[in-house]
């Protein structure tokens, strides 16, 4: 794994005591946002102050442990990254049903659930990858990206009566957002390290300044002990045979979610990343499903891993592990010390949607990166822009979407549901049709490399396979078919035979003639100069180093060469 | 494949757009021949815009190389990013060539 230029501390890193400390606090600082999550579920199932304020105690510890079973780098549970949970709006929607219906123990019951079905599903998402080609994971995270940046809007726009639209809220979150760009973009060093942070304090101080914390803000603040341990009593647990279809499409939605983080995280340790790791992927969706679990147990919200956070990580440069490990020392410290997890809750609008807007940045560019990374075709295309179109219609034209059927409300209630959904179905529909095998008959009199070339890019595109795959496969196609035409002088027609699958392409070239060489010792620069045979000797050997696999039959006057390259 | 030639001070830059196989490379090696027949002439292959370079190619700028020495003659390339860079490694022609990052730098060395 090479450390990409832009990283400071990679995941491997250890970084100096102090910005593994800062950086945990600056995680949590954009992780308190969420925190809003659990508390509208709480206040949805009619619960008291204290209540609410529990279940954010305990919701710090589920996720202190989230954090650190998803950093595990070996084993079945951790995908090894720093991408820590947080609680989600996957789950806020079927919560707040499972509230209004049973109270927190249905809450807690279906929260149970829906984690044992995220687990489920990491064990078969090496046998789903096909399913789950790298445009739709970054098409996931482009529209958790809109997600997180449309909370942030409203958050921004429609702040509440607590603190309304006005001058103040509108200076406050200029100079939170301000503070972060510039830290990010023209400072260096701890003050690129902490943009956020720094970022949000000075939000804090800027509404202290302009008196934008009211008095109810201060009433909740000391009303908080100082110090007081997470109480572990909750109203036990219930289940619902009507509920199991809401939660299951969050829980799809969020292992999906966590697909596309840890597939993020190991993209921004990697400059020479190629293809999605299932291992980690599987892992960190096991850890995510047991956080959830862990959450029903103890009685809280269901949690996903942090998209937000990953951003923020990708803007700092931080990545390595051991932040996880601060996060979650943080994180337990401000669950037995109220008054601290109620000042983040407090966190003013102004300085909430900032954060968010700020995270969402990085975040969409980091989807569209990795959509891009795959050649599109009419069918892939399709897959993206009507997934999308679908994803926006919610946004735009929510009224349209509300009289739908009660039982299709789980599928139209989210525009990240839907945009998923429709992908996936998109990407199974456009898969009829794809031959895996695709073959091309040249005549050696009237060979057209451009033409050959064009043949292994369509399918190349048809396939959605990667470009740099397709670009070595390109050139192997055509020097061979240079080299066999000059030297192995074949009789007839070449057949070229090109298979894919999303671990291997193959390309196959056969003739009736003598095999051609591919020799492992590169031919001395006076053989190639010297003589056509040293310069086919040279085509050999670069053809043999290009592909990840080489072989060669001659059977019958026929010789076949298969070059076998991993995807 | 196309062949444009421009003199740069005493600099000849010879920019190659297309592809280099066994079809097109014997025109290239012709021209590049003839330059470098002339004593000490100065030579800046540019190949930003190839699309592709296949043995027959190198083969070209191998001899090319071996009689730029022969006559005291300077051959620089430039423009050797991308795919076509990855066949110059794979073939492990990098060091064998004067390549510039720039074609003014290539110039510059060059003249």
């Amino acid at each position: 794994m090479r450390k990409p230029p832009n990283i400071v501390y990679g995941v491997e890193d250890r970084p100096p005591p102090g910005v593994t400390a800062f950086s945990g606090i600056q995680h949590v600082g954009l992780m308190s946002i969420n925190l809003v999550y659990p508390v509208l579920i709480a206040r949805e199932a009619g619960s008291s102050p204290e209540t609410v304020v529990q279940i954010v105690s305990l919701i710090m510890i589920v996720l202190a442990l989230g954090a650190i079973l998803q950093a595990f780098p070996r084993g079945p549970i951790g995908s090894g990254f720093l991408c820590q949970p947080v609680p989600t709006a996957a789950y806020l929607l079927p919560s707040l049903l499972a509230a209004r219906e049973g109270g927190l123990a249905l809450v807690f019951g279906m929260t149970i659930a829906a984690g044992l079905m995220e687990i489920a599903l990491a064990r078969g998402l090496r046998f789903l990858r096909p399913w789950f080609p790298p445009e739709i994971a970054g098409l996931v995270i482009v529209l958790i990206g809109m997600t997180t940046a449309a909370v942030g809007l409203r958050t921004l726009l429609e702040p509440g009566t607590a603190a309304p639209l006005g001058p103040t809220h509108a200076l406050v979150a200029f100079v939170t957002l301000g503070t972060m760009i510039a830290l990010n973009v023209w400072s260096k060093g701890v003050l690129r390290l902490f943009c956020v942070l720094v970022g949000m304090i000075a939000g804090y101080l800027a509404t202290a300044i302009l008196g934008g914390f009211t008095g109810v803000d201060a009433m909740t603040l000391g009303a908080e002990p100082f110090l007081a341990i997470p109480s572990l009593r909750h109203p036990g647990w219930s289940f619902s045979p009507e509920l199991v279809l809401p939660f299951a499409v969050a829980a799809v939605a969020a292992t999906l979610k966590t697909a596309g983080n840890v597939t993020t995280c190991q993209k921004l340790n990697d400059a020479d990343w190629k293809r999605a790791d299932m291992r980690s992927i599987s892992g960190g969706v096991v850890a995510d499903g047991l956080a959830t679990v862990t959450a029903g147990v103890v009685g809280a919200s269901g949690v996903n891993s942090a998209t937000m956070n990953v951003g923020l990580a990708s803007a700092t440069g931080v990545l390595s592990r051991r932040v996880a490990y601060s996060v979650a020392g943080t994180l337990v410290v401000l669950a037995f010390f109220p008054k601290l997890g109620i000042a983040l809750y407090l966190m003013p609008p102004s300085v909430a949607g900032a954060a968010l807007l700020f995270a969402a940045s990085f975040i969409i560019v980091n989807g569209f990166e990795i959509m891009t990374s795959r050649l599109l075709d009419a069918r892939k295309t399709f897959v993206i822009g009507l997934s999308f179109i679908a994803a926006l219609a919610i946004d735009f034209y929510p009224h349209a979407f509300r009289n739908f059927p009660e039982w299709a409300q789980p599928f139209v209630g989210s525009s990240l549901v839907l945009g998923i959904l429709s992908a996936l179905l998109l990407n199974m529909l456009f898969r009829f049709g794809v031959r895996t095998t695709r073959s091309l008959v040249v005549e050696p009199g009237s060979i057209d490399a451009v033409a050959i070339e064009g043949f292994i890019e369509a399918q190349g595109a048809a396939w959605g396979a990667r470009r740099d795959v397709i670009d070595r496969a390109s050139f192997n196609l055509a020097q061979s078919i240079e080299a066999i035409v000059e030297g192995c002088h074949p009789e007839g027609a070449l057949t070229i035979e090109a298979s894919f699958d999303e671990f291997n392409l193959d390309v196959r070239v056969s003739y009736v003639g003598p095999p051609l060489e591919l020799p492992e010792k590169r031919p001395t620069n006076e053989e190639i100069m010297e003589s056509d045979e040293g310069q086919r000797r040279l085509a050999g050997f670069m053809l043999r180093r290009y592909a990840d696999r080489v072989s060669s039959t001659h059977r019958g006057g026929r010789s076949t060469i298969l070059f076998h390259f991993d995807h | 494949m196309d062949l444009r030639e421009e003199q740069v001070g005493g600099v000849t830059v010879v920019q190659i757009k297309g592809r280099l196989d066994s079809t097109t490379s014997p025109t290239l090696g012709e021209r590049l021949s003839a330059m470098l027949g002339a004593a000490k002439a100065r030579i800046v292959v540019d190949f930003s815009q190839l699309e592709y370079i296949s043995s027959a190619g190198f083969r070209v700028l191998l001899q090319a190389a071996k009689r730029a020495d022969q006559n005291a003659a300077k051959l620089v390339l430039c423009g050797v990013s991308g795919k076509v860079r990855q066949l110059f490694e794979l073939g492990g022609f990098l060091d064998l060539f004067a390549i510039s990052a720039s074609r003014d730098e290539a110039i510059t060395s060059a003249g």
